[in-house]
């Protein structure tokens, strides 16, 4: 792990930085959590950690609404709270800055994860050209989430790298801090590049943006050092900063359990891991259900509750969130179970209650899909070879539909060699093997899950609690809207501002849409979300600047 | 069941008319397709001068918006009133600042506002020094501009959600169906829906690019068009924009709303994907738009768009259409024209109130449809 390496300010604070880690780590590791005010005069922090809630926003130089999660920390940097509403004459006016690139591939990959990177190695042998984009400076997504501070951690992020370096090995070029902001028709993408714009105009495109977590809705989710179980991965595995020194866990899923075992590894105390499921041994028949689908991988599941009792971690099964408080020394979680009520202190509360597909780009230029009740969410549809309904664009991964990070390289392989072989590279056979390990990893996920409990609900929370958390709108004004204008999650939208804000309704929006369901009575389908439309992530206007004008240079 | 009027289309025009029939004590209904409404997607400019994009695209029309002129004004004051009534919309009415870039564009302000002031409206050419007074932050290359002071702005979703409790609170319902048909009869009107029929003494067209359809068995054929725009909006700044901006030559409109966001569009267009899905945003309309917005106020470069939508604006002769149709007395048009938004509240009452005939016919002569007898 490297040591301390010069300093920032924040408000102006001294804050010690280690090289590579991101502003929202090195605050974080100097106990600051409050990173921006909101409208409202609330605080917040970091949520999501992965660059799609928006809630991390700092000023950096002078430039306001940066994500304090996806900036690297350098020395001298001048960081500030972010104020609500910035006084448009303080900043200084950020020009086109350097020439935009065009790039044009056979295949682009949007997304080094795993299973973008399979699809690279695939792509790639065949004989296509191959770029990935992916909004983070080092690949690896979120399974094979590498450390951007020294050497692997452990076998996960070996293999990770090892991945990384054969995709690189077979030629394909990989560019890191991109942000698609803009899918359109022909396959045109438009991304930020450091601030300069990017412009990919490929032959095929293989879609393979992974998930994101969804979070248990309940009161006081949005106080800073409430985040995402993702979230505190990502400062543990990436840049080796705990979430906190005591550290509680709720919602539901392996993740939970997974990353609680590596915090505490890390040093970490875990006062508690709360899972809505009830004890595997209470669910036997579904437990052996798991095991018989794929016993290697149970076995680590096992292996993680072991070490997690030897730890003397306490995990309490069936037992739910309750609420969340800012307490003098910490925050205090509130979780309710068969024995009824009980509270802990901790100094960070992780939650992951599932996840959502990010399957934003896939939505925008088209693609159809249909809603998974299981899960809670849309499944893209595909054909055998991963391609969706739109000409020259595959889905591979969990950004199609949860599917874990085996299933995500299967899939990546599947989609490189027939992306190549519709362009003339390769003869794409030989996909027997791969499609004979897909569906064991299939079966495996889902009796995995049937050992959860996932299944999205319907917010029970008092009128009070938030429910974007963007624009502030709480269940109180969304039970009103619904009242008032059934409809369409669309109207529910225009007539409460739910969804308008930063993040673009990630949260709020599934939590909307099935709520107009229930309202109306009407199934939920790829038409029950909000429409989706440009920019899929807020873009710069001094981006949007540099791409009109390369875009005007080109014709 | 046969109501006293039938209003067809529930945009703000529709919603209007039907509120003034029901404070007069009419029986109403009101009937929408659910499809594409601009209301649902406009921007809340209060236009009043001469937009300089619709003189150029549409020259042969410009004649009929300069007679309209005061129509505009009216329009803008009927907003104000509403506001009293139902709002706050977050309504300002600081005016209008129409940019010029150069000696040409200044000399293009200068005939323009001569005209429209010969039409009563508050106008005047400012150089730079005069605008640097209170909109410094225009970029170096604007020479000057032409206030419109009778110009301004509103949050149209709060006023839309405001003005449907209204009419909710006066239990009118809005009934969700296409009509495809009306038949004038001796004793009433039949529009035939999807759905359902509707009889009605009255009917009154509100349905914007719908509306020729709906009214061509009628001896009428009103060249009513939908016209995909695309709109973009910023992260909310502190508020120091209080103007509506437009260029002389240049397709924009730039505006910050009562929450500090910025609201950019000004008619790019968007691509028609049919009746039921929204128009889709196109990629030159996204980056020329917000680019040129950059350029007129180069401070906003430091936020980031955080959304950008379509929508249908209607288009027909550039002027409203009002009052009865010539061989079908009992159907009453009520279609704004251009800047819809900004007229409809006027239109409707208009329209409401030819129905109703405490309008005389005469008052609305000017913008009869019988310009358009088949
Ligand atoms: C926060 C989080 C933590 C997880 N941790 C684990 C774990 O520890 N163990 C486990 O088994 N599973 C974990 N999962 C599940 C895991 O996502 C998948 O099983 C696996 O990583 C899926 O691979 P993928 O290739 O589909 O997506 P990912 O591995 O998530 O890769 C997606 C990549 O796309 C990039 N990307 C997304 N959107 C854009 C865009 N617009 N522009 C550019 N790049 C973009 C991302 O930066 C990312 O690198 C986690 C999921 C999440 C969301
Ligand atoms: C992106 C955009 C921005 C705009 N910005 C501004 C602005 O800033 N200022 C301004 O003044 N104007 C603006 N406009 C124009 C303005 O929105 C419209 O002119 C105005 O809303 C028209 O209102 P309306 O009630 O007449 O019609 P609409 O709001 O278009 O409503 C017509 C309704 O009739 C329904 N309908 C159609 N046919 C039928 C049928 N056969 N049966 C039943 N129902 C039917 C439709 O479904 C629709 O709901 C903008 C337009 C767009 C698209
Ligand atoms: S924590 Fe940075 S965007 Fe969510």
């Amino acid at each position: 792990m490297t040591q301390p390496l010069g300093h920032f300010t924040f408000d102006g604070q001294q804050v010690p930085l280690r090289p590579g880690q991101s502003l929202a780590a090195a605050l974080t590791e100097a106990g600051l959590r409050q990173f921006r005010a909101t409208a409202k005069g609330a605080a917040r922090g970091m949520f999501c950690g992965m660059g799609v809630c928006q809630d991390c926003l700092v000023t950096v130089d002078g430039v306001p609404n940066r994500r304090a999660c996806m900036t690297a920390a350098t020395a001298g940097q001048e960081v500030q709270t972010q104020v609500p509403f910035p006084d448009l004459g303080s900043a200084s006016v950020p020009q086109a800055s350097a020439p935009a690139r065009v790039i044009a591939p056979d295949v682009l990959i949007v997304g080094g994860g795993a299973g973008g990177l399979s699809a690279a190695i695939a792509a790639r042998e065949a004989g296509a050209s191959v770029i990935i984009l992916d909004e983070r400076k080092v690949g690896g997504g979120q399974y094979f989430k590498q450390s951007a501070v020294g050497a692997p951690l452990d076998a996960q992020q070996s293999d990770g790298a090892g991945l990384l370096a054969r995709a690189l090995a077979a030629g394909a070029e990989l560019i890191g801090e991109v942000e698609i902001w803009g899918a359109f028709d022909g396959l045109l993408f438009l991304a930020e590049h450091k601030g300069a714009a990017l412009i990919a105009r490929p032959k095929a495109a293989i879609i393979a943006t992974g998930a994101y977590e969804r979070p248990e809705i309940r009161p006081g989710w949005t106080l800073p050092g409430v985040m995402t179980t993702g979230a505190a991965q990502t400062l543990w595995r990436s840049y080796r900063t705990l979430p906190g020194r005591r550290v509680a866990i709720v919602g539901s899923g392996p993740l939970n359990l997974q990353v609680g075992r590596e915090l505490a590894q890390g040093g970490a105390e875990v006062v508690l891991i709360a899972e809505r499921g009830p004890a595997p041994w209470l669910r036997p028949l579904a437990s052996a259900a798991l095991a018989f689908a794929d016993p290697g991988l149970v076995l680590t599941g096992l292996r993680t509750l072991a070490d997690l009792r030897k730890r003397g971690v306490p995990i309490r099964h069936g037992t739910r969130l309750e609420r969340i408080d800012a307490a003098e020394q910490g925050l205090r979680v509130t979780v309710e179970g068969a024995g009824g009520k009980t509270a802990v202190t901790a100094d960070a509360v992780l939650m992951n209650a599932g996840f959502d597909p990010q399957n934003e780009i896939l939505r925008l230029l088209g693609a159809r899909s249909t809603y998974d009740r299981a899960f809670g969410h849309l499944r893209v549809t595909r054909d055998e070879t991963c391609a969706t309904s739109v000409p020259r664009l595959y889905a591979v991964g969990d950004c199609a539909g949860l599917g874990g990070a085996p299933a995500a390289m299967a899939e990546g392989r599947i989609a490189g060699r027939a992306a190549a072989a519709a362009l003339g590279f390769g003869d794409g056979y030989d996909l027997f093997a791969d499609h004979r390990r897909l569906a064991r990893y299939r079966r495996f996920q889902k009796h995995l899950w049937a050992l959860h409990d996932v299944a999205p609900r319907l917010p029970d929370v008092p009128d009070d609690t938030l429910i974007c958390r963007c624009e502030e709108i709480d269940a109180g004004q969304i039970r009103q809207g619904l009242a008032e204008t059934p409809g369409h999650a669309g109207t529910l939208k225009r007539a409460t501002r739910v969804g308008m804000g930063r993040c673009q309704g990630r949260y709020c929006g599934p939590v909307a849409a099935r709520l107009v369901a229930a309202a109306t009575g009407a199934a939920m389908d790829e038409r029950s979300y909000f429409a989706p439309r440009v920019p899929i992530k807020p873009v710069a206007i001094s981006a949007i600047l540099a791409a009109e004008e390369a875009l005007n240079d080109a014709r | 069941m046969r109501a006293d009027v039938l209003v067809i289309g529930a945009g703000i025009t529709g919603m209007m008319a039907a509120l003034h029939l029901a404070d007069a004590g009419a029986e109403v209904r009101l009937v929408d397709a659910g499809e594409n409404a601009g209301t649902w997607a406009n921007a809340g400019s209060l236009h009043v001068q001469m937009q300089s994009r619709f003189m150029r695209l549409y020259p042969d029309q410009v004649p009929a918006v300069e007679a309209s002129l005061p129509l505009y004004k009216a329009a803008a004051e009927e907003w104000v009133r509403l506001d009293a009534l139902y709002g706050p919309f977050e309504l300002v009415r600081k005016g209008g600042l129409m940019l010029a870039e150069g000696a040409d564009q200044l000399r293009f302000l200068e005939g323009k506002a001569r005209r429209e002031a010969a039409q009563g409206l508050s106008v005047e050419i400012l150089d730079r020094a005069a605008l640097d007074r209170f909109a410094p932050w225009l970029g170096p290359q604007i020479v000057g501009a032409e206030l419109c002071r009778d110009e301004g702005k509103l949050n149209p979703l709060i006023a839309n959600a405001r003005l449907m409790a209204e009419l909710a609170r006066r239990g009118v319902q809005i009934m969700r169906d296409r009509v495809v048909r009306l038949e004038h009869r001796g004793d009433g009107v039949m529009a035939t829906g999807r759905n359902a029929a509707y009889r009605a003494d009255q009917v009154i067209v509100a349905s914007a690019w719908g509306a020729g359809e709906v009214v061509q068995d009628l001896g009428v054929a009103i060249p009513t068009k939908a016209e995909p725009l695309h709109m973009n909006i910023t992260e909310a700044a502190a508020v120091s924009i209080g103007h509506l901006i437009q260029h002389a030559e240049r397709s924009i409109t730039l505006k910050q709303l009562g929450q500090g966001q910025i609201v950019i569009g000004g008619g790019w267009p968007a691509r028609d994907r049919g009746r039921d899905m929204p128009p889709e945003v196109l990629a030159a309309s996204l980056l020329g738009n917000v680019a040129l917005a950059a350029r007129l106020v180069p401070q906003i470069g430091g936020l980031r768009v955080i959304r950008t939508w379509a929508g249908m604006n209607t288009t027909a002769d550039g002027a409203s259409t009002i009052g009865r149709l010539p061989e079908a007395s009992r159907v009453v048009m009520a279609l704004p024209g251009d800047a819809g938004y900004t007229l409809g509240p006027l239109v409707a009452r208009l329209a409401a109130g030819v129905a109703l005939g405490t309008v005389p016919d005469g008052e609305v002569a000017g913008f009869a449809p019988a310009r358009f007898a088949a």
